[in-house]
């Protein structure tokens, strides 16, 4: 399944003495589902490319802070 | 060279992008070294950034230094701000 992350669970003992983390997050980016880049994929203009980071819209992949919540606090940046 | 100057900004800013296109492409054709259409655009691209490049250089000066690109008179490397500076 195509999503730019996913989850797991781990094991949290009952004698963790900070709070547990029961769910993790990895990144997964579109290269992974991709396998050999088709030729003539459509491109973003450069000005685009530059700020994405990619000439491809079928790669570009933002990251998004997974320690943030929906309201965009938390996650340990300033 | 003044601060505000915009058009030394603007003319960085295109320079920057068309490079990108460039690396980005660079790096796809080490895979697909049969994608004419991409070499074409690769080229093309080329060609616009050392008209780009050739074009800031005669405004402001050297882009690069140690033999890549020509200085005016009097030698104008060590001014400052250098392209990375802005």
């Amino acid at each position: 399944m195509h999503t730019f992350r996913k989850k797991y669970r781990v094991y949290a003992s009952p004698c963790d003495p900070c709070p547990p983390m029961t769910r993790k997050t990895y990144e997964t980016p579109p290269q992974l589902y991709m396998g050999f880049q088709p030729y003539g994929l459509p491109q973003y203009p450069p000005a685009e490319a530059l700020c994405l980071g990619t000439l491809w819209p079928a790669l570009y992949a933002p990251y998004q802070n997974p320690y943030k919540d929906k309201h965009g606090k938390g996650g340990g940046d300033a | 060279m003044k601060q505000t100057d915009e058009q030394y900004r603007d003319l960085l800013l295109e320079i920057q992008q068309v490079d990108f296109v460039i690396i980005e492409l660079n790096l796809y054709l080490n895979t697909h070294p049969h994608d004419h259409a991409a070499i074409a655009q690769y080229n093309e691209y080329v060609q616009r950034s050392m008209q780009l490049k050739k074009n800031f250089e005669a405004i402001y000066g050297p882009l690069t230094s140690f033999g890549y690109s020509y200085s005016p008179i009097p030698w104008k490397w060590k001014d400052a701000p250098w392209p990375w500076q802005v």
